[in-house]
């Protein structure tokens, strides 16, 4: 099974390249205390998954680069085969020689349809390549004009050439504070295309990395490598192979052990309204902390429910699921408190079958009409992961975007009702009525988001 | 080997279904009763079937009920309550789970000694055993667990030996159902199995005639190619309305988010299943053009995938080889079974006539166990026949107005085509090549409409093997081993696709309309609401 990664932009190939060099490097890294079997597996499904077997030794990432301006494609291309360990294929990316300019309309209405075929003809190449096609990954940023516009009318395109496959959109969150004045209009119209297109949206916030850098790995300068490297490390966690805990036993494995990412997609965002995901990773440190650090798996979890700040705000565990038959049940809860949908656990690493769950399947967690046992799913793999002996990676459909994006839609509200720089849009056609539907859209989601 | 024989594999199918272990069956049952131990012959799996042919052969103690007795009783007193009577019908009950009954006991003594007594059997008025058994509770449970595992087998499932009975009653019962059983008193039977042996009887015959439970065997228990695929271009029925509670009472309300939550699910399973699909094609389509021109059949050019896998593997060939000797094993016991099947027939109309003189049921004529669906079916919903009225008209209605709609495509087109000849005089090429185009784009829509009211199409179902064909690389055809009745015949894919694709095309249309309608619907529901703005998905 097989996943095509779409990289769309200055922030997405550089991401990409980073999330290939760490699944590369855990795939060929040391398996901790599993079996031999079971890491041949995990290798084997890794390489499969992400990686095509070429007739030259180095394995070749299933992925297509797009970019307007040719300098980070280049440097993507060149950093990869210099690794030795992995490559890009030589004809998988697309490159203009003028950039977008922030513009997303730029991106979506003129960029797009005009090397619209030219792109698709690279992806269709890649599916072909692989013998099951289990859907793309889009890495893309939100606010910037190629990847938002450009990406936004090529998940578009994705769906159209591909209605039965799964498409991920991995979008960034801009920085609170960032320099693109209009990134909250590329913001918006970027997410409510994104919802209409792709089945899931998994964010990383700039600004959440950023602490984590900081506080967590205690680096001085951050870099936006750094940045990049965490996003990478939180992204391999997630799609590393793993799978359910009935399948102990080898033979399980052997015939469909591995998940596939339809099983993700299956347990987080069925709901049609409900499609934003978060990713929370512990634990995060220093490479060079990571020999003398031991940690427990009931500490850790503990740790994950608290760390995941959104996660604790107000969490009390003496607040029981109301009685049947009382008021509804949003009053109880404290108002700031992150009501889940859907979470999935993956635990990876070392004792990883013994592990006690029952913390979250605890039913205030998660909304009213859902039993915790649909929404609770675990994966495991007792493969460690990146060098850490035990670490666990939770992604969660919440409302842990609700305050980001509700003052997203509140600025970018604000600048369109004064009408400002409104006018680089409609010049390359983006007109107010498409702006205006945006807002729906995304009103909507923050309205089914505020009601769990 | 139906594929390297397919003259043998027609044969087959020109033969009714059984097998011998349906001729065991009475024997096994009696020997359920006889020897509870032998209930685990009864297994799923083809490798034992063996030993189940083996547990019909001579080895078994000779039937009770032998040979040809004379009435007990005798022909005076043929009061309902006349002790001959009392004694037959009680044997007869006992019988049910163990027909002491001379046919299906003789047929139980292996066909060596069916043959032998077949002269002995006196017609309709079959022997009746000289004791009178009351019905035991053993002899239901037993038959119970016989459906129960028959019936799990032709629904892919497994089963164990610690299943409870209540649990096997009620798969029975729902299994019997499914299949259009609708006789009210098995419903009625107790869930712990211990009654109704009778009742169990007339299902199992009504089993072996309608769904045809030895052919599912036979299909179930068949060597794998690996090559095969479904097929199924049946439009569908009139869904049956299940009998249950009415609307769900305020408890029983759902969120309708669960709802969407659970069809999300279900979209992205599909979506799963249609890569692995894809897949499966694409790994097939391999295996095919590699290997063609290797295989001994000149009809195929190429080998399926269990013979691929036996390349790769040879150790597996013993596995085959069992495999392929427990079916012929089978097909040799359905073969007997086949000679000595209208004995069993006329033994189960000497049941039927019993029933019918307690009065509780109406027999039809047919030697088959045939029940009448309707007087059941208005027991249980009364609104059945009345449905049933309604569609015979709106059949009838659709007819005329097709005959209507014909005349008047016919009087338009003649019309039409009048006024184009005269067109075309004026204005010769630019007129001709836009009424090419409207008369394409016609077509496309009148081809649309037959396929709503066309009355009975050919339909294909069933399992198909694919086979490349190399002299047009382009197109593959399926050569059908169709487990239906029809002859085998080769449909081409091309044929298949474009049949779903029609099917397809109609299936949009309607959904277009039901999105309409609710979408009308919701309008009209927000125009009642106050301050209430309803934007359309």
């Amino acid at each position: 099974m097989s996943i095509v990664t779409v990289q769309l932009g200055q922030c997405g190939n550089q991401i990409g390249h980073e999330l290939f060099s760490a699944l590369c490097r855990d795939s060929r890294g040391t398996h901790g205390l599993c079996s031999n079997n079971e890491n041949q597996s995990y290798q084997d499904s890794c390489k499969e998954r992400f990686f095509c077997e070429e007739e030259s030794a180095v394995p070749a990432a299933r992925a297509v680069l797009v970019d307007m301006e040719p300098k980070v494609i280049s440097q993507a291309l060149s950093m990869a085969a210099s690794s030795g360990h992995w490559r890009y294929s030589s004809h998988s990316h697309f490159c203009q020689k003028q950039g977008s300019g922030n513009n997303w309309a730029n991106g979506y209405c003129v960029h797009g349809p005009r090397h619209k075929e030219a792109i698709m003809e690279l992806v269709q190449r890649e599916a072909e390549r692989c013998d099951r096609l289990g859907g793309f990954l889009t890495i893309m940023s939100m606010a910037g004009g190629t990847g938002s516009g450009l990406g936004a009318f090529v998940t578009q395109c994705l769906r159209d050439a591909f209605p039965t496959s799964f498409i991920l959109n991995h979008v960034i969150w801009p920085y609170g504070t960032g320099e693109v004045i209009v990134q909250n209009y590329n913001s918006v119209l970027t997410l409510s295309h994104l919802y209409h297109s792709s089945d899931a949206l998994l964010v990383h916030e700039n600004d959440v990395i950023h602490k984590i850098c900081a506080q967590l790995l205690n680096i001085k300068q951050i870099s936006f490598r750094d940045v990049n490297q965490v996003i990478a490390h939180q992204l391999g966690s997630v799609f590393q192979p793993a799978h359910l805990p009935c399948a102990v036993s080898l033979s399980d494995m052997s015939s469909c052990g591995f998940l596939l990412s339809g099983d993700l997609l299956e347990s987080l965002v069925p709901h049609p309204e409900f499609r934003m995901l978060g990713l929370r990773n512990i634990p995060q440190m220093a490479e060079s902390s990571l020999p003398y650090s031991t940690f427990s798996w009931p500490g850790l979890l503990r740790q994950m429910l608290i760390a995941n700040a959104q996660m604790e705000e107000g969490i009390d565990w003496q607040v029981r699921p109301p009685q049947a038959g009382s008021c509804i049940p949003c009053t109880n809860k404290a108002l700031h408190f992150n009501t889940s949908i859907a979470n999935l656990l993956i635990l990876r690493g070392k004792d990883v079958h013994s592990v006690e769950l029952g913390s979250f399947q605890d039913p205030s967690l998660y909304t009213s009409w859902l039993n915790p046992q649909d929404a609770f799913t675990a994966w495991k793999t007792p493969r460690a992961f990146n060098k850490y002996e035990k670490s666990a990676a939770l992604v969660s459909n919440s409302q842990f975007l609700l305050k980001p994006l509700d003052s997203i839609v509140g600025k970018a509200w604000n600048m369109f009702a004064s009408k400002a720089y409104l006018h680089q849009y409609t010049k390359f056609g983006i007109q107010e009525e498409d702006f205006l539907d945006c807002f729906t859209t995304l009103e909507q989601v923050i309205s089914s988001y505020t009601n769990l | 080997m139906m594929q390297r024989d397919p003259g043998r594999c027609r044969d087959m199918q020109g033969i009714a279904d059984t097998s011998r272990e349906m001729q065991t069956h009475p024997g096994r049952c009696r020997e359920l009763q006889t020897h509870p131990g032998r209930c685990r012959h009864i297994q799923g799996d083809a490798g034992s079937c063996r030993a189940r042919g083996r547990a019909g052969a001579p080895a078994v103690p000779p039937p009770r009920g032998q040979g040809a007795l004379p009435r007990a009783g005798g022909p005076e007193g043929r009061s309902r309550w006349s002790p001959g009577r009392r004694e037959r019908r009680d044997a007869r009950a006992a019988a049910g789970a163990a027909p002491g009954a001379a046919p299906g006991a003789a047929a139980a003594a292996g066909p060596g000694a069916v043959c032998r007594r077949r002269g002995a059997v006196p017609g309709p008025a079959a022997p009746r055993p000289a004791r009178p058994r009351h019905p035991a509770p053993r002899q239901s449970l037993d038959f119970w667990k016989l459906l129960y595992v028959l019936l799990k087998q032709i629904h892919g499932g497994s089963w164990t030996e610690s299943d409870a009975i209540g649990a096997q009653v009620r798969f029975v019962q729902w299994a019997l159902w499914y299949h259009g059983y609708r006789r009210p008193q098995l419903r009625r039977l107790p869930a712990d199995g211990s009654v109704g042996s009778r009742e169990l009887l007339l299902a199992f015959s009504w089993l072996l005639h309608c769904p045809g439970l030895l052919q599912r065997l036979l299909a179930h228990n068949r060597v794998q190619t690996g090559d095969h695929t479904s097929v199924c271009t049946c439009e569908d029925d009139v869904p049956e309305r299940q009998e249950g509670p009415g609307e769900a009472g305020p408890e029983g309300r759902v969120d309708v988010r669960y709802l969407q939550w659970l069809h999300g699910r279900l979209r992205l399973q599909w979506c799963s299943l249609h890569a692995q699909h894809q897949e499966q094609c694409r790994l097939l389509h391999k295996i095919h053009s590699f290997t063609s021109g290797s295989h001994m059949d000149q009809n195929l050019g190429h080998f399926s995938v269990t013979e691929a896998d036996l390349i790769r593997h040879p150790e597996n060939y013993k596995q085959l080889l069992q495999l392929l000797e427990s079916e012929t094993t089978q097909l040799e016991a359905f073969l007997e079974w086949k000679q000595l099947e209208p004995v069993y027939w006329q033994w189960m109309e000497t049941v039927l006539d019993d029933m019918a003189e307690e009065g509780n049921m109406c027999v039809s004529q047919d030697a088959d166990v045939e029940k009448r669906r309707l007087p059941e079916v208005t027991s249980c919903c009364p609104w059945a026949a009345r449905l049933a009225g309604q569609m015979d008209r709106l059949s009838r209605d659709l007819l005329a107005l097709q005959e209507q709609l014909h005349q008047l495509v016919a009087q338009r087109k003649a019309a039409w085509w009048e006024k184009v000849a005269a067109r075309e005089e004026l204005q010769k090429e630019r007129f001709s090549a836009t009424a090419r185009k409207a008369q394409e784009s016609t077509e496309l829509k009148l081809r649309g409409l037959p396929s709503l009211c066309a009355p009975q199409k050919t339909r294909m179902h069933g399992l198909c093997r694919l086979v490349l064909r190399s002299k047009q690389p382009a197109s593959k055809v399926a050569s059908g081993q169709c487990v239906s009745k029809e002859a085998a015949a080769a449909l081409r894919a091309a044929e298949v696709i474009r049949e779903l694709q029609l099917r397809e095309a109609s299936l949009q249309r309607e959904l277009q309309q039901l999105q309409q309608q609710c979408r009308t619907r919701l309008d009209g529901i927000a125009e009642g609401l106050e301050g209430v703005i309803c934007i359309s998905p």
